[in-house]
């Protein structure tokens, strides 16, 4: 859906938003940096009755709220093998099967369900599933998500995240589906585990006593070899040869390309510096590596546009030859000055790299937006 | 943007809403976050009739009345609190010191709070079920005060504490608010609030915050009868301080399996839950049924019995087949196992001891001995017990775990205490009194079973008084079958009609109560009961129709017009279930006045009764059957006796005489077709004790004597029975309470049916009851008439146990009654002193559209509750009743010795039980008892003989005839009266 959105400018001010944005430094409509993200509000734990939820509200007026749900699901055995000899095996291996997490913990991508919602479109809209999928994929994209669901080898946990756009769809939503899923995990919590090895699972009943899914915090969480936090998903878009983070509907319509780029933050560090990061920890925070999981294009609005007419060409204006053969027209004719044409052909491998590169530098965009998170209040 | 949280901290009515979040397991696995609003409000009172504030705004009911204040305005004090105190236990205190709450001396005006009741009903039941009996209770006046609902006393979890500090501090607040609270009403003796609690921790706290507070142990010592209350408080208080002075501890016991992994392990089928069951010969052996296999596993020995207690719902673990063993045929017993034990030495002795390894030995050898490997049965092993089925038990101090010290002086001492029942292990217990405990019934319960202890630990309970009197006997027995005997509250009481002795039949037809009432007044009806009965539930009458059948009719007493569902002595009644017949006494299901006087169906005066009545053939063929209400009045009340003699005199000629024979020439009829149909007739043996009138010292023993007076009226109940089953389960069929007796398994006759073979070379076909009935009346030994009653006893035993259903709950072919051979049975013809009878008159009067039908009697899951209590009682009823008559016996006997005729029922390797049919009392006769020094012995297990040699030659073989001498004796370890038979 939501990025072939109707956009209501005139041809003219498509190619005036262009000329504005391709200038250096380029030149927003509401006057942010490149690299600016807009304000937003947010908080969490809005739905007490969620394992955990956020919300959170774009200055633009979009808003989005998800809730996560965590249940306990028995695991399918490949092979085949009974429940019962299955837990025997396991109660006598116990001791290894704990500490050898790579091997043994391995996750399924069924283990997280996501529904996307957007009002106004059906659930199996095409623009819908794609925003769905995009999410999920980044989700699972470091392979170590559905780890953490793991309970034992019989048990895993079930999520489900239901993601909601609760007000109409005035730009392209996925940044703020995917900050808003990002923050609800951060203060997801499931209820502590209290039985041992293979066995049925039971937990703590005492809800305060329930871990949080992605551990805050201590520098000890650090050391794991999984991520810290959950991946965002962050829309960039290029004009020319700039590059412009978190672009409003107006801006999206005139961008030459325009990629979801998942980031997470890269804690697969070398165990040999782990050491070292643990006494780093307690001076100096450490500094935060990103690591890119994916990268799609999405197709820009601004390829649908109709173009503008020159001036030349335009028969008001005397010109006769273009009635004859308008397809030629098109097809064909310069570039000319002021005039809107719609952008065509791939991306520029030098602006991609630029882009991905701006994304994950120290104190770029991406840094940024983690920080500003990681203030948030996870009550 | 405004925040879409709920705000807890804004709004006029903010602190008016607090939430409880926690996280649900469900039985099918899923684990959910709930969340739920709390609402506080100001209007719950605090219930002391000093306070005058909380009067304004208390809650009335729906009668507009306030509910009246329990807690006392001049509550009693202490050696510390003299201008006397309201008590606040914590969770903990009532956990551990349950019994002291109970207490009648001691313990009044205490606030119970929400918080503690709801943490007990988490931890413990029964102890809960205890606690709300005291709040409903006037006298004790506990007050349920809601701590969590009111504004001042609510607390909200802080970041990092814990649940059970949240829970302390929450008690603690509610303790300071109600100081400040009573301080308030200027008063002029204002009592203290004291907190009650075994934790250190909230003590100090406590204190510090300038509250009263008390450990158990102090608080009992202000009390003018703290030295004997302080048994009461159980000695794993003490134990805590202990511990760390033994760190020479070893665990004597496997750890228990975690409770995920036992219910892991039952979903798998590796690890089987059931009902442990120790065996009454042999304390170290135990059974367990599960439902995975036909026959019940055996636990052996005390490291795979693992502390579980008979009773207790278990978890077991089959072990490999080369540990399978055979049933022991050695008696075991505890007391002469384990004599001489020191109960303080704790810990230091092997923990299997060198004689209890030695019993285990000859076992092993006698299997191994033999080539019957088929024989071994499976074993397990006890790894969790899922829930204790402790209760209070009756027993005595061992008098010779008591060292000499502990005879004087008050220091606390350790000795044993043997339970009467022999399958409930010896418990430790630790008192100041055991000078004066000794030789006295008491009752004792278990707290806990460390693995580092042998024996379970518990604590002193109450006296019942000195062995061998009436009194304490009794009531041990009542105690030990868990019959309530105590009298009957003001609640039952007050549902009473309010006319009492005087009520009567309303003299005019248009009264309410003879709606819908047929009048049979005019009927000749009469009782015939045993002698002495009070209570008549039953009365018959039969005249001849006019087209030459016969009208019967069977009266009942109509009990359910007096006790109407849902009332107080409604609910008694169910839980009581039925009346207890002791020797002596009658502890009755209703208030006497309803059970001997106005429902009882007493000769000369109207009474309502409910009727079956019959149209039947002189051949006893039924042609139609009529339920109905009715009034009627009965002629006379005959005693067996007196109905036989009045039969069998030729002389008497009267109308009402000649009815009798009639029924009774009927009965003998029915009676032929019930045993065509495959009844069986079973026994056991019943004898009588005879007292003396004045002093009902016993006398005499006597065996019942059969009349055929006792089989008219048992043909005609068992009739209304089943006529009454089968239109309930017409009316009603899923709710219709019903009476099964299921066929037996086969493997439960094969050891008799092999014994039979083997001795007597006899057949026992076990197919049909049918065949089963035809096989036992060939038993017969013409040298002995006895024998076919002694297989009869036998047989009986071997049977499935009756119970009670709920018909929803069974297939239609399981509701057969195997030993009457009836298709579909109930109970209905004693209300009085059976409550399931109760309900199937309310369900028969519904079901002939008497009344409407209320829903307790339709609601399938209150029936099966009741069914399922009512089944416990009447075992234990019947029980006791038994245990009553053995212990009369035994007093009969005492200080004589005659000689009788006994029959050998079960032989061991080390002893064998007789059974005297003169008494109906089986002793078993241990190979020690025959000689002074223990004769040398061979058992044959195949041909069930015993041998002995040396010291005293004898043979004894099952079933063979043994003339016994029969004394009593006491014995010294425990403390029982009983029958001691030697071989003559």
């Amino acid at each position: 859906m939501a990025s072939t959105q109707h956009v209501l400018l005139s041809p003219a001010e498509l190619a005036y938003l262009h000329a504005a944005l391709s200038l250096t430094p380029p030149i927003r409509p509401d006057g942010r940096a490149p690299a600016q993200f807009r304000p937003l509000i947010a908080e969490t734990g809005i739905l007490p009755g969620t394992n955990g939820s956020a919300r959170i509200c774009f200055a633009d007026g979009t808003e989005a709220i998800v809730g996560v749900k965590a249940e306990v699901e028995r695991t399918r055995l490949a092979d085949g093998a009974t429940a019962g000899t299955e837990w025997e095996e396991g109660g006598s291996a116990r001791g290894e099967g704990e500490d050898d997490d790579g091997g043994d913990k391995a996750g399924d991508s069924d283990w997280v369900g996501l529904t996307v919602e957007i009002p106004g479109y059906r659930d199996d809209d095409a623009g819908t599933a794609f925003l769905g999928a995009m999410l999920s994929e980044a989700l699972l994209a470091d392979g170590a998500f559905a780890r953490r669901l793991w309970i034992n080898r019989r048990f895993h946990w079930k999520l489900y995240l239901d993601i909601l756009l609760i007000s109409p769809p005035l730009s392209y939503p996925l940044p703020l589906l995917s900050l808003t899923t990002h923050l609800a995990l951060l203060a997801t919590r499931l209820p502590l585990l209290k039985s041992e090895g293979d066995e049925d699972p039971f937990f703590d009943d005492d809800w305060a006593a329930a871990r949080h899914l992605y551990p805050r915090g201590s520098g000890s969480s650090r050391t794991t070899k999984e991520s810290a936090r959950p991946p965002v998903t962050l829309l960039v878009m290029a004009v020319g040869n700039n590059i412009i983070f978190d672009p409003a509907k107006e801006e999206l319509a005139v961008a030459d390309v325009a990629l979801a780029v998942s980031v997470a933050e890269d804690t697969a560090v070398a165990t040999s510096t782990a050491a070292t990061m643990d006494l780093d920890d307690a001076a100096v925070p450490a500094a935060r590596s990103l690591r890119l999981l994916s990268i799609r294009t999405i197709d820009p609005p601004s390829r649908l546009t109709p173009p503008g007419v020159p001036n030349a060409a335009n028969s008001a204006y005397g010109a006769t030859t273009a009635q004859n053969q308008p397809e030629a027209r098109t097809a064909e004719a310069e570039a000319v000055e002021g005039v809107w044409r719609a952008p065509r052909g791939g991306a520029k491998p030098l602006v991609m790299a630029a882009l991905v590169q701006k994304v994950l530098e120290k104190g770029g965009v991406a840094d940024e937006v983690l920080d500003a998170l990681d203030a948030v209040d996870l009550g | 943007m405004a925040s879409l949280k709920r705000s807890f901290d804004r709004g006029p009515f903010a602190a008016n809403i607090s939430s409880k979040v926690y996280v649900r397991s469900t039985k099918s696995g899923k684990v959910q976050k709930i969340v739920r609003e709390v609402y506080l409000r100001q209007d719950i009172p605090c219930s002391s009739r000093l306070c005058h504030v909380c009067l304004n705004t208390v809650p009335k009911d729906a009668a507009g009345q306030a509910i009246p204040f329990v807690l006392s305005d001049a509550p009693a004090g202490t050696s510390v609190f003299p201008q006397g105190h309201y008590l606040v236990p914590d969770t903990n205190a009532l956990l551990s010191a349950m019994d002291l709450f109970e207490q009648s001396s001691a313990f009044y005006d205490v606030i119970i709070l929400q918080i503690v009741l709801e943490e007990l009903r988490n931890r413990s039941l029964p102890l809960y079920n205890r606690l709300i009996g005291l709040t409903k209770s006037e006298d004790k006046r506990f007050y349920v005060f809601f701590n969590e609902f009111r504004l001042e006393t609510h607390v909200a979890r802080l970041d990092g504490e814990s649940v059970n500090d949240r829970n302390d501090r929450a008690v603690r607040k509610a303790v300071a608010w109600y100081a400040q609270h009573l301080a308030r009403t200027k008063a002029r003796k204002v009592p203290a609030v004291v907190m009650l609690s075994n934790d250190r921790d909230n003590l100090r706290k406590a204190r510090d915050e300038g509250l009263h507070a008390c450990s158990l142990t102090e608080y009992v010592k202000q009390l003018k009868d703290g030295d004997r209350l302080l048994d009461l408080i159980p000695e794993t208080e003490d134990r805590d301080t202990a511990k760390g002075k033994r760190p020479g501890e070893q665990n004597l016991y496997p750890e228990y399996f975690t409770m995920s992994k036992m219910m892991t392990g039952i979903k798998s089928g590796l690890l089987h839950q059931g009902i442990f069951n120790v065996s009454p010969y042999n304390y170290l052996e135990g059974s367990i049924r599960v439902p995975a296999f036909p026959k019940a596993l055996l636990v052996l020995g005390r490291e795979n019995i693992n502390r579980a207690v008979d009773g207790d719902l278990v978890v077991v673990e089959v072990l490999p087949k080369d540990q399978w063993k055979e049933p022991s045929s050695q008696v075991i017993e505890e007391e002469a196992v384990t004599k001489n034990e020191n109960p303080d030495a704790e810990g230091n002795e092997d923990f299997v001891s060198e004689k209890e390894r030695k019993a285990l030995q000859e076992d092993v050898k006698r299997t191994q001995s033999k080539t019957t490997e088929g024989h071994a049965q499976p074993t397990a092993k006890v790894v969790g017990v899922v829930k204790r089925n402790w209760r209070q038990y009756v027993g005595h101090i061992d008098q010779s775990s008591v060292s000499q010290s502990g005879q004087q002086g008050r220091k606390q001492d350790s000795v044993f205490v043997i339970p009467m029942d022999k399958k409930i292990p010896k418990i430790r217990l630790r008192t100041r009194q055991v000078a004066e405990l000794l030789g006295k019934r008491i009752l004792v319960t278990i707290d806990a079973w460390d693995r580092g202890s042998r024996h379970p630990s518990g604590h002193f309970v109450r006296s019942l008084g000195e062995l061998e009197t009436k009194a304490a006997e009794t009531e041990a027995l009542l105690l030990e079958y868990d019959v309530q005997y105590r009298p009957f509250p003001k609640t039952v009481l007050d549902c009473l009609p309010k006319e009492g002795h005087d009520w009567k039949v309303p003299a005019s037809i248009e009264d309410a109560g003879w709606k819908d009432r047929e009048d049979l007044r005019d009927l000749l009806i009469c009782s015939i009961d045993p002698i002495g009965c009070q209570d008549i539930d039953d009365a018959l009458h039969s005249r001849p129709l006019p087209n030459g059948n016969i009208e019967v009719g069977v009266h009942i007493a109509d009990v359910s017009h007096f006790v109407k569902p849902n009332n107080a002595m409604d609910n008694e009644a169910s839980i009581r279930g039925t009346t207890v017949y002791l020797v002596d006494k009658r502890i009755d299901m209703l208030p006497m006045l309803l059970g001997t006087d106005l429902c009882s169906l007493k000769p000369y005066v109207e009474r309502y009764a409910f009727s079956v009545l019959w149209e039947m053939t002189p051949d006893a063929d039924i042609v139609g059957a009529r339920f109905t209400k009715s009034v009627i009045k009965s002629r006379e009340a005959f005693s067996y006796e007196q109905a036989q003699l009045r039969v069998d005199d030729g002389s008497q000629q009267d109308d009402l005489t000649g009815s009798i024979r009639i029924l009774l020439a009927l009965s003998r009829k029915l009676r032929q077709k019930r045993m065509d149909a495959g009844a069986l007739s079973l026994s056991s043996p019943e004898v009588k004790v005879q007292m003396e009138s004045e002093t009902s010292d016993p006398i005499d023993v006597k065996t019942k004597e059969h009349l055929d007076t006792m089989s008219l009226v048992e043909e005609f109940m068992l009739l209304a029975n089943t006529s009454v089953a089968a239109k309930i389960y017409d009316a009603f069929p899923q709710t219709a309470i019903l009476r099964r007796h299921a066929a037996p398994p086969k493997t439960n006759f094969d050891e008799l049916s092999n014994q039979l073979k083997v001795k007597k070379g006899l057949e026992l076909s076990v197919e049909s009851s049918k065949a089963l009935a035809d096989s036992l009346d060939a038993c017969v030994d013409n040298s002995d008439p006895f024998f076919n009653t002694l297989v009869r006893i036998m047989a009986t035993r071997c049977m499935m146990s009756a119970e009670y259903f709920c018909s929803g709950t069974q297939a239609y072919p399981e509701f057969r009654h195997y030993g009457l051979a009836s298709e579909i049975y109930t109970h209905f013809t004693s209300p009085i002193r059976r409550y399931a009878d109760l309900v199937a008159h309310r369900q028969l009067a519904a079901a002939i559209d008497y009344e409407a039908v209320h829903p307790s009697v339709r609601s399938g899951g209150r029936l099966e509750a009741v069914c399922k209590n009512i089944n416990v009682r009447h075992r234990n009823a019947q029980l006791a009743g038994r245990a009553s008559i053995a212990y009369y016996v035994g007093q009969a006997l005492r200080g004589k010795a005659t000689e009788e005729d006994g029959f050998v029922m079960k032989i061991f390797s080390n002893g064998f039980v007789v059974l005297v049919p003169r008494f109906g009392i089986e002793s078993l006769i241990r190979l020690r008892d025959l000689a002074d020094t223990e004769p040398q012995a061979t058992y044959d297990a195949e041909s069930y003989t015993l041998k002995t040699t040396g010291s005293r030659e004898v043979t004894v073989e099952l079933f063979q005839k043994v003339r016994v001498r029969v004394t009593d004796q006491k014995d010294e370890t425990t403390g029982k009266r009983g029958v001691k038979m030697e071989l003559v």
